[in-house]
């Protein structure tokens, strides 16, 4: 029903938009049109960034210049050769200059700015923007200063230069582009990955997700988006001054988004076009544009959460998950050999060796040693506080050991990350669940097959064969590893409408999905009932059978004893045990350690 | 080098402003981890008072420091009750708009109420530079500094002796934990962003004699302080004084020396390299995360 709904709307939009320059005689509505095709590329790149991989970025007129001044100064120079501007080259090798080169400054920007975090972000980049500003206001041999750059020229065909309607259908075009662009981004494998780390981007890392390089990549994406439509801008105009690209416009596209609907695919281009149209029409609005903005802010962030869009029943139903298609029917993925076979090669897998981490005066681990071998199931107990979770978060980069060794796979290594980690086949879970908002259980599970990609993000803008192909194969692995966990039911549901058992099971199968050789589960069982934990004490069983080498924190005593090959015993940040099951719990500084000291306990039985 | 000396004073008492405006983003920043983006146009907005109360109506310096207190504290109660409290609960960034858009609220307004004219304002201490030697100093500039330092040495006393500033900090370092001591965290959620408003108000009050009031001016003051809390570190306010004073005189400098146009632009990449090497700031301690 919504496809086809969907179809229709595409259907009458394109007609309309074909028809509208027949129609509307006169240039200034043609005009308009224009400036709101514009804004919505800018608009669309700002919602890529922002409501999809919910990023900030304030300083979005700041690119969109660099387009802009860039396109007309190329384009302008080039105009010294007669057979450029014949063939309207001049302009179209501008508009390409200007496109690239805000790509390029966004990746400039993105790269220091993206290691930090929502305000601090939203703050660089408005300084970004203000300083843009600034260097067109005082650079004035270049950027012509207050006065800015005017006779820049419009793209020409042989004797013919582009009139408004022919400038409505290339504006109009790129902005379809520019939407198909986006549409393909959402719902390829990048899209996936941005829109998870949104959500949370430790868990997206633990994937074997490079967060930082996505982020800069979504930004230059974003960026270039902008190059162009100020490129388009310039060349639309004529001329173009610094008071064109100011704070204020940056939260006009912000605000495009907001109002139209972050995070929906229609949201841009509803809201370019509303808050471009609407102060055209309000006779002196510009006197108060300001308070316009801002009370259309203040409106739109109670009243409008999801913005217009979000109010609409089609957009609705395009949110962010893929369509279904037709269920993939039996997969030949064999679990037992897929998940794993492919890393048991060597033993043991991960060794340590007098691993120490202190946190600024206090020791949390201290000469930890520990081999982790193919095939068996590694317990890890000991106290609150004992220093377990340390331990995990060092075994999956998450920290940097203060001293001692890592071996993988019989190399030494330095784990650098979360996702380097994962990227050498280490794997986990995490104590606090950790999932990926509301994307759907098999969307989870994709985005940990991350692994195995060689597509990139230039195969996801195009949905090439490739891409496809790739993508089919995710998602038979993706079922068939929720089949694996018993989740099979449960793969188009969003995950927080998932019971708390199954969104343990699926931290469990989106750790699997990129084939690790090790596992390393924290505390899974915690907060499951008795059934849920014998479910997982056979999925454990399962995936050791598989030949996969798992790390066990847990505080459920029966499950450790009943999948446990060997367990180490953690205290105030040492190593005071380790051995087989009956080794352990005999062993006298283990009782000491939970129940202190029969000294202590005399003393507390006499007292009590 | 009487040069030197000459843009180094006049840059300290910048610095002092932009040190003052800082902590305002501190303060709420270490209360409820919440900064307000507007804060610069609370600044144009108490220098704009400041015009209206001691220039207009010649009230005196001292009723026109309590009625920009006063009013800017009172916005800063309504403001938090109303665009910050309903997102932070709901656990959205939104307010990061919400607070942008009170201050592009306030500059229409301003504009709307004072005209868009640059408006003089005398200095409080009279207009004769005081000579050392060849280098001359206004009496505004050393009221700035003397404020400045009075500010901060009073924030520091209210959070090491006072009980108010003792459930500011525990709030600070852990809501869910004050909470349960009774302390009304969502009191001093409100009381931290007033406080930040009536810093901000002094501000402006303070600047104005120097700079001229006009509804402008607050853009790019809000956006220059917020270089300070950053490359000091959010939740240090010695680091914060230090800072601000030093991005001053060495903005002073380079205006200087070289030329005012670059000032701004190497201010800012500053800002971001020191932020790519130490996300925590110069002064502020690494946090650790937790998976």
């Amino acid at each position: 029903m919504s496809r086809f709904s969907n179809r229709i709307a595409l259907g009458v939009g394109l007609v309309v938009f074909l028809a509208a320059p027949v129609i509307l005689t006169g240039s200034y509505f043609k005009f308009l049109l224009i400036l709101v095709f514009i804004y919505a590329i800018v608009s669309i790149g700002l919602n890529i960034l922002i409501g999809y991989a919910g990023q900030f970025s304030l300083g979005h007129a700041g690119l969109m210049a660099i387009g802009a001044y860039l396109s007309a100064i190329v384009s302008m120079a080039l105009g010294e050769y007669p057979v450029l501007v014949w063939t309207g080259a001049n302009v179209w090798i501008g508009m390409l200059a200007g496109t690239i080169a805000a790509g390029l400054a966004g990746a400039a920007l993105a790269f220091p700015a993206l290691r930090l975090k929502g305000p601090y972000l939203a703050m660089v980049t408005i300084a970004f923007g203000w300083v843009i500003w600034k260097t067109l206001l005082n650079w004035t041999s270049v950027t012509g200063g207050d006065l800015g750059i005017t006779a820049i020229p419009r793209p020409r065909f042989g004797a013919e230069i582009f009139g408004v309607t022919a400038y409505y259908y290339l504006a109009g075009g790129l902005m379809i582009a520019a939407f198909a662009l986006q549409r393909n981004l959402v719902f390829s494998d990048f899209g996936r990955k941005i829109r998870a780390l949104k959500h949370d981007e430790v868990a997206a890392a633990s994937v074997g997700i490079d967060v930082h390089r996505e982020k800069v990549a979504v930004f230059v994406i974003s960026a270039t988006f902008a190059g162009l439509g100020g490129a388009l801008f310039a060349h639309l105009q004529n001329f173009i001054n610094p008071d064109d690209f100011q704070f204020v416009n940056s939260i006009f596209f912000l605000l495009t988004i907001l109002f139209g609907g972050a995070g929906t695919l229609v949201g841009p281009l509803i809201g370019a076009a509303l808050l471009t149209l609407i102060p055209e029409l309000l006779q002196d609005a510009e006197r108060f544009r300001l308070i316009i903005f801002a009370v259309l802010i203040l409106i739109t962030l109670f009243f409008l959460p999801r913005g217009v869009a979000g109010m609409l029943p089609v957009a609705q139903s395009r949110r962010g998950s893929p369509r279904s298609e037709a269920s993939p029917g039996p997969v030949a993925v064999e679990i037992s050999g897929g998940v794993s076979s492919a890393r048991t090669d060597e033993s043991p897998t991960l060794t340590v060796t007098g691993i120490g981490k202190r946190f600024g005066g206090v020791t949390a681990l201290k000469d930890v040693s520990m081999a982790i071998e193919t095939g068996r199931v590694h317990a890890l107990i000991g106290p609150n506080g004992a220093g377990k979770t340390t331990l995990v978060n060092i075994l999956s980069g998450f920290y940097r050991p203060d001293g001692g060794s890592i071996v993988v796979a019989n190399r030494e290594t330095r784990l650098l990350s979360l996702h380097h980690a994962a990227r050498l086949g280490i794997s986990r879970t995490f104590q606090t669940i950790k999932l990926f908002g509301e994307m759907t259980a098999r969307e989870h599970v994709m985005v940990g097959c991350e692994l195995q990609s060689e597509a990139g993000v230039i195969d996801a803008l195009l949905h090439d064969a490739r891409h496809r192909d790739e993508e089919r194969r995710r998602r038979e692995l993706a079922d068939a590893l929720l089949e694996f966990v018993g989740l099979a039911a449960r793969a188009d549901a969003p995950a927080t409408s998932l019971a708390y058992g199954h969104r343990r099971l699926l931290e469990i199968a989106r750790a699997l999905a990129g084939r690790p050789r090790v596992l390393l589960l924290d505390e899974p069982a915690a907060g499951l009932v008795a059934g849920e934990i014998e479910t997982l004490a056979l999925l454990i069983e399962k995936l050791r059978a598989g030949g996969l080498a798992i790390v066990l924190i847990e505080h459920h005593m029966d499950l450790v004893v009943a999948v446990s090959d060997a367990i180490t015993v953690l205290d105030y940040g040492e190593v005071i045990s380790r051995g087989t099951v009956e080794a352990v719990r005999r062993d006298p500084r283990v009782v000491e350690a939970y129940l202190g000291t029969a000294e202590d306990q005399r003393y507390l039985f006499a007292r009590g | 080098m009487f040069f030197f000396f000459q843009i180094l004073l006049n840059g300290i008492a910048t610095g002092a402003i932009y040190a003052l405006i800082a902590v305002g983003y501190s303060v709420t920043f270490t209360t409820m981890r919440v900064l307000n983006f507007g804060l610069g146009m609370w600044v144009m907005l108490g220098g704009m008072l400041t015009y209206s109360l001691y220039v207009a109506w010649d009230l005196g310096i001292v009723v026109t420091a309590l009625g920009v207190a006063a009013l800017l504290g009172l916005l800063g109660v309504v403001a938090e009750r109303f665009t910050v409290r309903p997102f932070v609960k709901a656990g959205s960034e939104a307010w990061v708009m919400a607070t942008l858009a009170v201050g592009l609220l306030y500059v229409d307004i301003a504009e709307l109420v004072w005209g868009r004219n640059s408006l003089a304002v005398p200095g409080f201490l009279g207009e004769n530079v005081i000579r050392l030697g060849a280098v001359g100093v206004y009496p505004q500039q050393l009221l700035i500094v003397a404020a400045t330092v009075a500010a901060f040495l009073g924030l520091d006393y209210f959070y090491y002796r006072t009980l108010w500033g003792s459930a500011f900090r525990a709030v600070a370092h852990n809501p869910e934990v004050a909470r349960l001591m009774g302390i009304n965290a969502g009191a001093i959620a409100t009381a931290s962003y007033a406080l930040a408003g009536i810093l901000a108000g002094f501000a402006g009050m303070l600047v104005v004699p120097i700079t001229t009031a006009d509804p402008q001016m607050g853009a790019v003051l809000g956006l220059k302080a917020f270089v300070v809390p950053i490359v000091a570190g959010l939740a240090s306010p010695r680091g914060i004084l230090f800072c601000g004073v030093a991005y001053g005189a060495i903005e002073g400098l380079i205006s200087g020396y070289l030329f005012s146009g670059i000032r701004d632009i190497l201010a800012f990449a500053l800002m971001i390299v020191i932020l790519y090497f130490r996300p925590e700031g110069l002064f502020g301690r690494p946090s650790f995360e937790r998976a």
